[in-house]
Order: C-alpha cells, then structure tokens, then sequence
C-alpha cells in the first residue's frame, strides 16, 4: 500500500478523532493547571488543583474505594468466570440457551441494570433478596444506609454486569487448548481439578491476564452503578474517583472544573502505568509482523 | 467467523453438579429482570410495598402510563436515532482505517493502534467534560447532533481494533490478485473486502451500536430534556414519587425485552466479537 493511499483512508477516521478525542483531552490537561468557569476563560494556578486533590481527604476515601472494588470485583470475576466457563465448555446441546442467557446482563444498559438490581434490595419495596436475607440471618440490614452492605450490594451489581464478559473471554481461551494436550494429561493420570490448575490455566495465561486487565480498567472507572445504588455516596465512603470527578466538576453546585481535570489527569496516570505492559507487546508484535 | 467452532467428538456434559450451578446462575443472571418486569406489571398503589404482593392480576396500566405522562417517547426515538447515527458514521470512517491498518507496514500503523487503545481506555470525563463546554460555545448542547458525534469519536479506537483484526485475517494476496487484475485501491476496498467481511462489519457494527445505546454518562453530561436517551430518563425517575419509579420500571422493561431477544439472535456475532477483538488483539 502506497503512502498516499494509506493516509487518504486513514485521514477522515483520524481527523474526527483530533477532533473530538485529542482536542479535549488537550483542554483536560490545561484546564488542570488553571483556576477555570464552564465558558469562561481560565487562569494559570500551576500545581495548586493538584496539591488540593492530595490534600482532599474525600479523594483519598474514593480512590481507597476504587481501589477495593476493583481487587475484589476482579478477583471474583476471574474465579467465578473460570468456573462458569469451564462448565459452560463442556455443554452441547444447551449451549446457546445459557449463553444467551448469560449474555443479557452485557447488554443491558449499566444504569438501567443498576436501578433493576437495587429494587432487589430496597427494603421500602419489599425487594426480594433483601427479605431472603432477613429470613436467613434473622437480621435487617439497611442497603443504602450502612457502609458495608452498600458495598456489597454495588459489587454484586459490578459482578453481575461484568461476569457475562468474563465467561466469555475465557470460554474462547478455553476453546484453543489442544485437546491432545488434555488427553496426555489424562493419561498420565492427573484428575479434573489438578489438569486445570496445571494444564489449562497456565495455557491460557494470556487471556486470563487480558480478562484481568479489561476489569481492572473497567471498575477503576465506575460510575453508572453508584447512581441507582448508592445515593448517599458521599456520606458513606461509597463514591467511586468518576463519581466524585462528577460530583465536583459537574453536578450542581460544586462546579470546580480545574480540580476536576486535574484528578482526570491523575486517573489517567494511573491508567497509562497499568496499561504499559500490554503496549510493549503490542509494539512488540508488530514489530515481529 | 464463528467462534464456536465444534471439534470432533461429543462433548462430556456438565454432570449433576454443573447442572445445579449453571442453573443457579441463570436464575440469579435473570432475577433483576424478572422482579422488575413482576413489580411494572402490579397495580401501582401495591407495585412498591413491603413485603411484597405475589397473588395480584396482571396490568398493563404503568406502560400506558409512561406513553401518556412521559416524554418516553422522545427518549426512546433520541436512543435509536443517536445509535443508528452514531453506528453508520463510526463504520464509515472505521472500514478504510482498519482496513489501511491492516495493510500498511511503517511505524506510523504501530503508533495509531497504540494510541488508539490508549484513548479506548481514558477516563470519559477527560473527554466529555471539554466537549460539554465546547458544545454550548457553540451552540449545539443537547442536540442528537452533539451526542452522535461524541459516540463515534468515542468508540472509533474500538471499531478500528476489532475491524483491523478481522481485515488481518485476509490474506494480502487477494489485494495483489486484484491489483493484477486492474482494481484500484477503494475499488478493492468496496468490491472485495467489504462484502468478503460481511459477518466482520456486522459483528463491529452491534457493538457500536449496542455502546451507543447503553451510554449513559456521555448523554447524562451532553443532553438535557431534548436528546436525552433513555438511560437518563430511567435515572431521573429514581427518589420521585412512586408512579414515576412504576413508569421507570416499565422503561426498563420495554428497553430490556427487545434487547434480550437481539443477544439470543445475534449471540454468535457477540461472541465471535469479544472474542476476536481480544483473545487475538
């Protein structure tokens, strides 16, 4: 493919996303370094709204938050999905029904998926789980109120959204194995479980660590479940970085948009540190390729 | 195409165990759906109550509701027209580019890419937030216009990567072949490719748009009570009174069934989709 030609079918893609994309993301940063309005212009304050990110202790609340959710979501997503995929592997003729099934929490809208879960939960409308729960442990536990049901309730919520595309991933991985592979093991005399754990999930080492790092990226930035969940955020310790980058840069009232820019560089940051490893081998081969 | 691709021999069957687990995981997948579509179909004054009422005669009365009181309408249209926009335009910049990415050696396809997955996974905010100021300084907050757009920038990295990857799995001797034969470049493009990808474009395509129709952030930050989807309706309905949480409910409910149906038909599309624009990128 000549020069000319590639640029000439690259160009209209790459000019909308300068546009919308690369442009933005330039007023994000500026913006982190200044004291700024909505539509009005902004004055340089250098590193003040980031020395204000560290010294909020709300921030330090939220990113402990994220940060929990985020190891226990992942670390669940990855046991539960590999159960489910594993046993989803071995089906024939029921295949289709459960992954269909499966597959609707995927696309269901997050928000929408949320405000369904949480009348599960809501103890004013009888919500179903909440009396199973009540009968079972002879306890009332308030979901919205209390710090640590609420976090629990949110996570399952992540769960049951993000669990669909974890399966599935690891479903595909589950497929490449070589069968002969598995039959050696067989043969030799390793049982289920040892042939997983020392087969089967070594082999698919690559896409258990893609499956990881989609969630991590995905629960870091958390913001559509809390809306339903958890309208008292704030007062519990349960906003997540996003919701509190909205609560203070865009929500009514508290319109710092340099604070709020400043702590959507850190975030990025923190995103461009973990996504480092999978760009090396990107380049790595392509330059192989 | 097909991601499930049958080897040879039966399957060994998930036994007594797998049964019970996978059984119990598709009630539970399924609950929030089912209690949802079971309270929107309750007389309203015992939609809500504690503990709740199982023995009631089925009513359609919430979703005659949400017709007449709401502007569900325009929500709902808005939803369909920003996806459907915002889906064809994300193909019709996305094809050539994948297509020139999949071809084209030098280190400037290497540095896109990369780029590209990097902007996949910025925080939305740094980008929504800035397009929010520059779209009222220029007058079109709140329009369809506005949010498409912002949809296709949005999901262009993803379109790219998935479609660069089914494109990488034509071999180029086909393009040499037709380049003996006289075609140039787009005539390849257009003649060849597209159709050859067929199954490729559709399975992009059902992402975007399936993208574009959950978003919710980017529309609650871009939109008010003009192209607003309906996502944001549903959750400006929450903490009101209760016939409008009933009404948000049948939102919820008239927005999942057709939804359900479309990932049961077009499951295999979904499927070869995640796992192409993964497993393999």
């Amino acid at each position: 493919m000549r020069r000319g030609e590639f640029y000439g079918l690259v160009g209209p893609s790459v000019a909308v996303m300068v546009g919308l994309l690369v442009v933005p993301l330039y007023l994000t940063v500026k913006w982190s370094f200044q004291e700024v309005d909505y539509g009005s212009p902004g004055q340089f304050v250098g590193l003040d709204n980031y020395a204000q990110a560290f010294s909020d202790p709300r921030f330090g609340r939220a990113l402990i938050f994220t940060t929990g959710l985020t190891v226990a979501v992942t670390a669940v997503l990855l046991g539960a999905g590999y159960v489910l995929a594993a046993t989803v592997h071995r089906l024939s003729r029921m295949r289709p029904v459960v992954l269909g099934i499966l597959l609707i929490s995927y696309v269901i809208p997050n928000v929408v998926g949320a405000t369904m879960f949480s009348w599960l939960f809501d103890q004013n409308f009888g919500g179903v789980v909440n009396l199973a729960w009540t009968w079972l442990s002879g306890e009332e536990v308030l979901w919205y109120v209390q710090t640590w049901p609420n976090r629990i309730m949110v996570a399952l919520n992540v769960i049951w959204s993000m669990l669909p595309f974890a399966t599935l991933i690891l479903l595909a991985g589950l497929q490449g194995v070589p069968r002969d592979v598995l039959e050696a093991a067989q043969l030799d005399g390793a049982g289920p479980l040892r042939t997983h754990w020392s087969i089967i999930v070594p082999s698919i080492r690559g896409v258990i660590g893609f499956v990881g790092l989609i969630s991590i990226m995905d629960i870091l930035r958390v913001f559509d479940n809390l809306v339903p969940l958890s309208p008292q955020a704030v007062q519990l310790g349960n906003e997540s970085v996003m919701l509190y980058i909205f609560n203070i840069a865009f929500q009514d009232g508290g319109q710092d948009l340099g604070l709020g820019s400043a702590l959507s560089v850190l975030t990025i940051v923190v995103i461009l540190v973990m996504l480092y490893p999978f760009l090396r081998d990107v380049v790595r081969e392509a330059r192989q390729a | 195409m097909r991601a499930t691709i049958r080897r040879p021999g039966a399957r060994p069957g998930v036994g007594p165990l797998g049964a019970v687990i996978l059984t119990l995981v598709c009630v539970l997948m399924l609950l929030p759906v089912i209690w949802t579509v079971l309270s929107v179909t309750k007389p309203t004054n015992v939609a809500f109550v504690n503990p709740p009422v199982l023995g009631y005669s089925p009513t359609l009365e919430s979703f005659a509701d949400l017709w007449q009181t709401t502007y569900f309408y325009r929500y709902l249209l808005n939803t369909f027209v920003v996806a459907v926009v915002s889906t064809l335009v994300a193909l019709v910049l996305g094809i050539p580019a994948a297509y020139a990415l999949s071809r084209f050696p030098g280190w400037v396809s290497v540095a896109l890419l990369l780029l590209a997955l990097v902007f996949r996974s910025l925080p939305r905010f740094a980008i929504v937030l800035p397009l929010y100021d520059l779209s009222r300084s220029l007058g079109i907050y709140d329009t369809r216009f506005v949010l498409a757009m912002a949809l296709v920038a949005i999901n262009q990295p993803f379109t790219i990567w998935l479609l660069r990857n089914f494109f990488a799995a034509i071999p180029r001797e086909l393009d040499e072949a037709a380049m003996l034969d006289g075609c140039r470049r787009h005539q390849i493009l257009t003649r060849i490719m597209v159709p050859l990808l067929g199954p490729g474009i559709l399975t992009a395509a059902i992402f975007v748009f399936f993208f574009a129709f959950q978003e919710y952030l980017t529309a609650v930050v871009l939109t008010n009570t003009e192209a607003g989807t309906v996502p944001v309706f549903i959750a400006t309905q929450l903490g009101q009174t209760l016939p409008m949480l009933q009404q948000a409910g049948a939102a919820a409910v008239l927005l999942t069934i057709p939804v359900m149906v479309f990932a049961f038909v077009a499951q295999r599309y979904l499927v070869a989709g995640l796992s192409s624009g993964s497993v393999r990128g």
